[in-house]
Formats: structure tokens, C-alpha cells, sequence
């Protein structure tokens, strides 16, 4: 009888491991699978604006770089050795996202100034968890256009806000706001002087919707303080004029903008032609109507 | 006035033969295989035809053009030869009115039959663009069927009258669908005056509305920057071709009228004669506009020109060239300078060749410009160099070329293809000089 | 004692015995569980869809959602007349061109090309037997005195302010004038039904359907009327460049706005009348006086041998066959 409990007990232990291995089979499998996930994350500061933390989540699935959209990711603001949440972005279709910081005040510095944000990703049934952490100090451009000679000028200071010392070291771009990216003017790289300001001569002739340009004075992903953009509007550029044919009359026009010649001509000719036309199939009910 | 018996009998149209039930029934099946492969392409799409993005326009085409060609006979022999007052005309008149009719009617279905979305076929009244050829064609086709038809019905009115009281008794239903058609007409005075001063408008108004008709059917291609089609010859070129085409169309018809109907007493060997002449001289004029179009470019050929002209000349598509030129334009001339080559036989085979010959000619304007485009041609299927028509492309132009003799064979079988009328009345004037 | 033993064992069998028991239930509840999916209740019947990738995917007709209008109707007046105060040109460097062919994938992907000719292709081009071979991409010109548009006779294809020729495919006749009349053959045809799945959609997030417009030509391609390059509205709208402008690997093309007199290939920002003064730009076909919208800087110090793209010519083929999934 013993033997048989025995067996009866590794019967059931085998069953139930069997069991157990086949429930959590598709969890082993799919673990064997996840990918990996990999988070790039860029702080811009837009002065007299916005802050946010750019994100974006990319895979390399079968050797192929792709981006991953539609995971959550949890931004906290990390404090020594705490980590307080802020909230969670979603990456979009591009697998991009963007958190922005309701005002400085929400996100606390440590000791020595800086900001740490910590970025974690839980997983998913495709992708393991990810984590990415950033850390920047919060840095000031001070921009504005001035007119030396009857030239234009920008003149910009970076410096420390809390201190107002100017920060060493550094190099700005000054660009302008163009459809589908910034067009740096001069050189990409214009170091500040030990005041922390540039001094730059801006080009004249650049077109501008109404002559109205936004300029932008840039410190570019500096690994001290992130990306700290200045916004200068100014109307110095040369007004564009719409040179578009849609608004005449032209061969290649809607119709409702004929050249007037073939509106008026052919018109003419129809109505002419019809018109006797008409005159005719009248004539033949005359024909047809005639008493004798 | 009453119509001789003798007259009566010879032009009142009679009852088809075996010959004619035959002839007949093969059209009608020839259309029924057009209409469905249409069908089919409608389903399917125009991928059942060989057009491709290269090709893009094909038999179709060409074949529209042929129809619109040939409806230009009514305006040269029932206008032009009335305005330069060229009287033997008269019993050549029916048929070149009936051939106008059908020829420029089967114009405006084909060219339905190449849109790829006839379901659309509104948009092209109420989004018209006046600045697009094909708007200019929308226009003067219907306008041409409209002057065609009344060009033929006005001069019918005294014809109908007359087969309503012939078929009285023995066909009395007939006579009375004669009855009807022939609106009431009893030869009054004030009929006549109206009849009279009608004709003589439609007469004016069929020769430049032809013309116009065969200009805008060039400037679809001239309008265009492609090798071949921009030319500023091409309106010209156009109206000689139809004159060509269409009389050539009207010696074939006549022919197999004439001797069907035997009416070899009214279609005479003069007539034959004086539309040889006429023929030869539309095909001289034609072969100077080709000359124009061909060997004046091949002096001083640009690229383009060049490879265009060679591929003509010696290249893939030079059998077609030289025999529409040389079997078609040519050879014609050559037989009609001689009095034996203008007899009713020989002109039947000269029309029929010229006429076929037309239809090619077509082919060759399209064809190989379409395959010889700025850019070469890559990044396609091989097929997609050449072209040559599907078997659906066959089926549905052999179909459209029978609705046309289909059209002239019933006209011909129920209209009298000599004006009854007419002849009574040239005749009549004929006796009173003698005497 | 050997009683109390032996009960002992029996309670602890009896406790094993439930144990593994519960085990085993709950392990196959989650197994069970883990294969569920959302709360759908799904149809069984597939449907085929063209995703974003380009690639034929099947999936139940309950996860599709209907019909959404997120672009402006068709003939709003919007959409035939453009974005303001802009011109948009393109600029293609042949001295960097190498026949990657990058651009005509994207564009082919993008559009959801399954036909047999692509609408942008790289022309392997030689002038006359003593000048150089190189090679050319070319896309629709966006003409400013567009042949096409003039012969059009229902306006079915457009020419906007912001310099775009459009087509749309909802009032075309597919009398194939434009096709007849363009002379960089740019446009293509839709001879048959393209085969781009039964119902195609621009698929995003929710899976939800877009109206068929002139922004985004070829979703879906409509059988029987004209395609062509459309310089990416949908993408320009939102500021992002046109595909093949992105996908290019070689920086070989440049798009921008003329009236801001800027383009750029996603790394270089350039001055296009500065780019086209010092690299002597032109045009294609410029005697025809079409006034295209794009322009060619002449394959001088080219960065490679021509040759090097022989190995990706195909005389006979510019789309790949999507790949079934």
C-alpha cells in the first residue's frame, strides 16, 4: 500500500510540475524573446517658457533599429536617495515623448545644484524594462538685438540664475527658426567670452513671413546643463512676396480663374453654334406644325 | 409632283437578301464579343489591355481618331463640293451624310470606352476646365453629332413623305413609322422655304465645325511637348488626313451600295471618276503635309527627333510607316492618275486599302512617340517598351468598327441612299431644258 | 503512537494532496489566463491590412476601427489651395548619389506602393557616349507652369500656392492626358486594383481609418486614376521632411520652403540660393519652360564611382513586392 501512495504522490507531482511548467511555458517563452529597450532622453530649457525632457524609446529588433511607441515611462525626479514621481509620458508612434516640467519649483536640486531625472520603463510582454537617468544644472541665456553702426546685432550672456556668475567653458549657436529646422547664421560654435556673453554680427537679407524672424540663441547639449535655448522675435527680415500664379488666371488655374479669353471666346462660338442649332430643330417643328 | 414609278422602284429602299442577313447578324456578333470583353475591362480594369504608364494611350485612341477623320466626309462632299458648286454630288450625298453620322457618333462612344472610369463620365460636364483639350472635344463632338444628324434628316423630310404613301399598302406599318418621321411634310411652300434656307445653314455652318472638329482632335497630341505630337502642323495635317480617310470610306461604302442595291444608273461610272480625282488629289495635299512632318525634321533632327524619326524610317515601327505611306498615299496616287485605275472595281480596292491604310496611320502618330519619352525608360517590366494591342483591345475596336457599319447598314437598309426627291427634281429640270 | 503517526502522515498526505492540487488548478488558470487578450469579441473574420511598415498583415475585423475624419474634407477649399506663404522646392546633389536606393524604398513604403512603377526613381542617366554616367533620382517636379494641370480637363490633378501639384483620385476620369502631356514622366497609373489589401488604412495607434485625400497619395490608390509624387503633405505639415528626404543616407536630398530661402536633408541646413550659387544648380528640362520645383547640382567631385551603384540597378523593377506576414 505504501508503494502505491507512492506512486500515486509522484504521479501527482509530476502531473502538477507538468502542469505548472505548461501554464507558465508562454511566460518563460516570451521572456526568452523580449528585446531590449533603449532610452535616449535630451533636457531643453526654453528661457521664458517651457522645460521638458525629451524621450525617445528605440529597439534593435533582428538588426534593425525601430522605434517603440506606445510604452509608458515613468519620469521621477531623483533626490540622493529618493525618487519622486513626476508623472508618465507615452511614447507616440515615432516612439517619442515629452515631458514637460510644470515649472522649475516642481523638481528639486541636490547639493551641489544639480538635477537628476530619472526615467524607468516596467516592461512589457515584447520589451524588457529599461531605465535612463539625466542630470543637468539649471543655466540662463540672456539674449537680446542690438544696432551698432546700422548693423545688427545679437548679443546673449549665459550665466548661472542663481549666482549670476557666467558659466566657463561654454559655446553658443545662434540660429534662425526655419520650417523644418533652425538655420545656424555664422559659426556653429561661438565661445563665450569671460563675461559669459557673445557679441554676433547677424546677416541681413534673411526672409521672413511679413520680415518677422525668431531667432534663437542656443546652448546645444551640453553635458552640464542640457539645452538652454533663447528666443529673440525681431522684425529685421526681408518680407517674402508670394510669387504663386494661384491667385490669376492662368492655363494651369481652376476654372473658376479661366483666362479670360477662353472664357469669353469659346463661349461665344458654342453659344453662336448652338444657337442656330436650336434654330434648326425649331425650323423642323415649323415644318412639321404647317397648315396646309 | 409625282415621283416616276421607274424612280420609286430603283431608290425605295427593299428588303435584305441572304447577303445582307448574313452581313448583319456577323456584326451583330462581332459587337456582342466587344461588349463583353468590355465588360471585362470594366471589371477587371484596363489592365487587360497592353497599356501601360509608357503607352498610355493605345488602339483606343488611334481608333477614335480614325472615326473622327472620317466623319469629316460629310462636310467636304455634301458642303464643300455644294459650296464650289460641283453638282454631280447628288446621289453621293445619303451616304456621305450616313457615314458622317456613324463615323462621328462611334467617335464619341470610343472615346468613352479609353476612360478608365466611365462611371466619372459627368465630371467631365460639370468640373469641365475650359483650358483642357479634351473640354474642347466634349464640346465639338456632341455639336458635330447634332449638325451631322440634321444635316442628314432635313434633306430626308420629301423622302420620308414619299416612302410613307409607297409603302401604303404593302408595308402599312412601315409606312407609317415613314409617316411619322417625315413630320408632316407635303411639299408645301412654306416647307420648302424652310427646308431650303435650313439646308443652306447647315451647309455653312457643317464646313467649319468640321474643321474645327479635326483641329482640336490634332491638338490633343500638338498640345503636348512630346516628340511627334508637337508640331505646329498638326492641325493641317489632321484635316488633310480626314479628307483622305473620309473619302476613301465613302468610295468603299458606295460601292458595295451600289452594286447591293444596283444602282449603277445613279451611281455612275462618272461618279467613281470625279472621287478619284478627288481622292487623288486629298491624298497629294496629305503626302505634302507628311512630307512637312517627316522629312523636314529628319533635316536638322534634333535628339529626340532623331531617335523618333529612325525608329520610323528603318527602326521597329517602319513596316507600319512605309506601307500606310507608300501602300497608302502613294500607290493610290499612282493608280488614280489613270482612267482604267478610276473605274468603280479598281476604286473599291484603292478605298478599301487607303482606308485601312488610315486606320494604321493612326497607329504610327500614337504609338511610338508615347514609347520614346524624355527620360528613358526604366525601373518597368520589359513588356512595358513595346506595345501591341490585347486580344481585348482587338475584340473592342473590331466591335466599335462594326457599330459603325452596323449604324450605315441599317440606314442604308431602311433610307433611300439616292435623295428620291432630289433626283426627281434634277431630273424634272433636266427635261424642262431639253425642251 | 503508531495511531497518532500515522494520522500525522494521512493529514499530511491529505495536505500535499491539496496543495499540489490548488497548485496545479492555479497554474493552469494562469496559463489559461495569460492567452487572453483584451475584451474583444472577435469576429473571426480576417481582414488584410497594409501596416506602416509596408509589410501585408492579418488581423480579426473587430479591431478596426470605422472611419474617422481627421483630414479636412475633400473638396474643401484647404486642401485644393494649401498652406500660406510658402514654396516648397526640393534640391538633389548627384555628385552624392550612389544608387542606395533608400529613397525610392521609403517612398515605396510610405505610399503604399504595390504597382509596378515607382513614383520616384533613380534614372541611371547618360547624356552622350563621351560625358559621364551618373545617376539621377527624379520625383514629380511640382511644376510652376505644370503641363498636367493645364490639360486636366475635370481638375482633378491641382497646382496649390504652396507650389505642390496634387491629384485627387476621387474625380479623376483616368483619361491619362497629364500622363500624356508630363514630360519628366513622373505619373504613374492604376491600370488595375492595386493590391493593397482589402481595406487600407493609414493605421495608427487605435487602428482607425483615414479619408481618402490628396495629402497623402496612395492611401488608398484608387483603381483607374493617376498617382504621382506628392511631396508628402501629410509628413510637411507637421513639420517633419518628406520620406525620401529622411531616408536618404547619402544627404542627397535637400527640401525646404524657397520663400524662407532655407532647405535642408535632416543634417545640413543650408541657404538654397547660396547651395545653388555655389554648386551651379539647375533644372531638368528647363527649355520646356515648366518652371519645376526642383532642383540638380551637377555630379561634380562625386563622393563615389559611378559604378558602385551598378550592383543596385534594376532596368525592369522599382517596387519590391511587399512582404506577406
Amino acid at each position: 500500500m505504501k508503494n502505491q501512495l507512492n506512486f500515486r504522490y509522484i504521479f501527482l507531482a509530476l502531473l502538477s510540475v507538468f502542469v505548472l511548467t505548461a501554464g507558465f511555458q508562454n511566460v518563460y517563452a516570451q521572456k526568452a524573446k523580449k528585446n531590449k529597450v533603449r532610452l535616449k532622453a535630451q533636457y531643453i530649457k526654453i528661457m521664458d517658457g517651457e522645460s521638458f525632457i525629451d524621450i525617445k524609446a528605440t529597439s534593435k529588433i533582428k538588426k534593425q533599429n525601430i522605434t517603440v511607441s506606445g510604452i509608458d515611462v515613468i519620469v521621477f525626479n531623483e533626490l540622493e536617495d529618493d525618487r519622486i514621481k513626476l508623472g508618465t509620458v507615452t511614447t507616440n508612434m515615432k516612439g517619442e515623448g515629452r515631458f514637460v516640467f510644470k515649472n522649475f519649483n516642481s523638481i528639486q536640486a541636490d547639493s551641489s545644484n544639480t538635477y537628476t531625472i530619472y526615467l524607468s520603463f516596467k516592461g512589457n510582454e515584447t520589451f524588457k524594462k529599461a531605465k535612463k537617468s539625466i542630470s543637468f544644472m539649471n543655466a540662463d541665456i540672456i539674449a537680446k538685438m542690438v544696432i551698432k553702426d546700422s548693423v545688427n546685432y545679437i548679443s546673449a550672456r549665459l550665466s548661472d540664475p542663481v549666482t549670476d556668475t557666467p558659466l566657463e567653458g561654454e559655446s553658443l549657436t545662434i540660429q534662425v527658426q526655419r520650417l523644418f529646422g533652425p538655420l545656424i547664421l555664422g559659426d556653429e560654435f561661438n565661445d563665450i567670452d569671460d563675461d559669459g556673453t557673445i557679441f554676433v554680427p547677424v546677416e541681413e537679407g534673411i526672409p521672413g513671413v511679413d520680415g518677422i524672424l525668431t531667432f534663437e540663441v542656443v546652448l546645444n547639449d551640453s553635458d552640464d546643463y542640457g539645452t538652454v535655448k533663447a528666443l529673440i522675435e525681431a522684425p529685421i527680415g526681408t518680407a517674402i512676396i508670394d510669387e504663386s500664379t494661384f491667385d490669376k488666371r492662368t492655363m494651369w488655374s481652376p476654372r473658376n480663374k479661366t483666362p479670360l479669353f477662353l472664357l469669353i471666346f469659346p463661349n461665344l462660338l458654342i453659344i453662336g453654334i448652338w444657337g442656330l442649332i436650336v434654330y434648326l430643330i425649331i425650323n423642323l417643328f415649323k415644318i412639321s406644325k404647317t397648315k396646309n | 409632283m409625282k415621283i416616276q414609278e421607274k424612280l420609286l422602284n430603283d431608290l425605295a429602299p427593299r428588303k435584305f437578301d441572304k447577303l445582307g442577313v448574313i452581313w448583319t447578324s456577323a456584326l451583330i456578333l462581332l459587337i456582342i464579343a466587344g461588349v463583353i470583353a468590355y465588360i471585362d475591362q470594366i471589371i477587371k480594369g484596363q489592365v487587360v489591355t497592353n497599356m501601360r504608364d509608357y503607352a498610355l494611350w493605345g488602339i483606343y485612341i488611334s481608333n477614335f481618331v480614325f472615326f473622327v477623320a472620317t466623319s469629316f466626309v460629310g462636310s467636304v462632299i455634301v458642303a464643300i463640293l455644294r459650296l464650289t458648286h460641283n453638282e454631280w454630288r447628288t446621289p453621293l450625298v445619303r451616304v456621305a451624310e450616313i457615314i458622317t453620322l456613324a463615323s462621328i457618333v462611334m467617335a464619341g462612344i470610343t472615346i468613352t470606352l479609353d476612360m478608365a472610369r466611365p462611371d466619372r463620365l459627368l465630371n467631365l460636364f460639370i468640373y469641365a476646365r475650359i483650358q483642357s483639350p479634351i473640354t474642347w472635344d466634349v464640346i465639338i463632338i456632341p455639336t458635330t453629332i447634332a449638325i451631322s444628324f440634321l444635316l442628314l434628316y432635313f434633306p430626308l423630310l420629301p423622302d420620308l413623305a414619299i416612302l410613307k404613301d409607297h409603302f401604303k399598302d404593302k408595308k402599312p406599318r412601315l409606312s407609317r413609322w415613314y409617316g411619322r418621321f417625315s413630320l408632316n411634310w407635303r411639299g408645301t411652300t412654306v416647307q420648302k422655304a424652310i427646308q431650303t434656307k435650313s439646308i443652306k445653314i447647315i451647309a455653312i455652318m457643317i464646313v467649319p465645325i468640321g474643321l474645327m472638329l479635326q483641329t482640336i482632335d490634332a491638338w490633343l497630341f500638338s498640345t503636348t511637348y512630346r516628340i511627334g505630337w508637337d508640331s505646329t502642323n498638326m492641325g493641317a495635317y489632321f484635316i488633310a488626313g480626314a479628307v483622305v480617310a473620309g473619302v476613301a470610306a465613302l468610295i468603299v461604302v458606295l460601292f458595295v451600295v451600289r452594286k447591293t442595291k444596283k444602282l449603277e444608273n445613279y451611281i455612275t461610272e462618272l461618279h467613281f471618276d470625279k472621287l478619284g480625282k478627288l481622292l487623288a488629289l486629298a491624298c497629294l495635299i496629305y503626302l505634302y503635309f507628311n512630307m512637312n512632318e517627316y522629312l523636314i525634321p529628319s533635316y536638322t533632327p534634333s535628339t529626340g527627333e532623331e531617335i523618333h524619326l529612325k525608329t520610323l524610317f528603318t527602326g521597329s515601327y517602319s513596316f507600319l510607316f512605309w506601307l500606310v505611306t507608300i501602300g497608302g498615299l502613294i500607290l493610290p496616287v499612282l493608280f488614280l492618275l489613270f482612267k482604267k485605275g478610276r473605274k468603280p472595281l479598281p476604286m473599291f480596292f484603292i478605298g478599301l486599302v487607303v482606308v485601312i491604310c488610315s486606320w494604321w496611320k493612326r497607329y504610327i502618330i500614337i504609338t511610338p512617340t508615347l514609347l520614346h519619352p524624355f527620360l528613358p525608360i526604366q525601373g518597368v517590366p520589359e513588356s512595358w517598351h513595346h506595345y501591341f494591342p490585347s486580344l481585348h483591345e482587338w475584340l473592342i475596336t473590331i466591335a466599335t468598327l462594326a457599330m459603325a457599319l452596323l449604324i450605315i447598314t441599317i440606314l442604308v437598309r431602311y433610307l433611300p441612299v439616292v435623295p428620291i426627291q432630289r433626283t426627281a427634281d434634277e431630273q424634272e429640270k433636266l427635261n424642262n431644258e431639253k425642251h | 503512537m503508531k495511531e497518532q503517526e500515522n494520522n500525522a502522515n494521512n493529514s499530511r498526505r491529505s495536505f500535499l494532496k491539496k496543495g499540489i492540487a490548488l497548485g496545479a488548478f492555479s497554474a493552469t488558470a494562469l496559463a489559461i489566463a495569460s492567452f487572453q487578450k483584451d475584451d474583444v469579441d472577435e469576429t473571426g473574420e480576417k481582414v488584410k491590412l497594409l501596416s506602416p511598415e509596408g509589410e501585408i498583415v492579418e488581423i480579426d475585423k473587430a479591431y478596426v476601427k470605422p472611419a474617422q475624419d481627421l483630414h479636412l474634407p475633400l473638396d474643401s477649399k484647404k486642401i485644393r489651395e494649401g498652406i500660406p506663404n510658402r514654396k516648397f522646392v526640393m534640391v538633389i546633389d548627384l555628385a552624392r548619389c550612389k544608387n542606395a536606393l533608400n529613397c525610392v524604398s521609403a517612398c515605396n513604403k510610405h505610399h503604399h506602393i504595390t504597382g509596378k512603377n515607382a513614383w520616384l526613381k533613380v534614372y541611371k542617366m547618360q547624356e552622350s557616349k563621351d560625358t559621364a554616367p551618373y545617376w539621377m533620382p527624379s520625383t514629380c517636379q511640382h511644376c510652376d507652369q505644370p503641363a498636367c494641370v493645364t490639360v486636366c480637363p475635370v481638375d482633378a490633378t491641382f497646382k496649390r500656392r504652396d507650389g505642390l501639384v496634387l491629384v485627387d483620385n476621387e474625380r479623376c476620369i483616368g483619361c491619362r492626358f497629364c500622363m500624356a502631356a508630363c514630360p519628366y514622366s513622373a505619373r504613374v497609373f492604376n491600370w488595375e486594383e492595386p493590391d493593397q489589401g482589402e481595406i487600407t488604412m493609414n493605421m495608427d495607434m487605435n487602428m482607425t481609418q483615414h479619408a481618402s485625400t490628396p495629402e497623402h497619395a496612395g492611401l488608398p490608390s484608387v483603381k483607374g486614376t493617376v498617382d504621382k509624387c506628392d511631396f508628402c503633405p501629410h509628413a510637411i505639415e507637421k513639420g517633419e521632411l518628406p520620406h525620401c528626404v529622411s531616408a536618404c543616407p547619402n544627404g542627397v536630398f535637400y527640401f525646404g520652403d524657397k520663400y524662407e530661402d532655407t532647405v535642408t536633408n535632416g543634417d545640413e541646413t543650408l541657404r538654397l540660393g547660396k547651395l545653388l550659387e555655389d554648386k551651379a544648380g539647375y533644372r531638368l528640362m528647363e527649355g520646356l519652360n515648366t518652371q519645376p520645383s526642383v532642383f540638380y547640382l551637377p555630379p561634380k567631385e562625386r563622393s563615389d564611382d559611378f559604378k558602385d551603384g551598378l550592383d543596385k540597378y534594376k532596368k525592369f523593377q522599382s517596387v519590391e513586392k511587399p512582404e506577406q506576414s
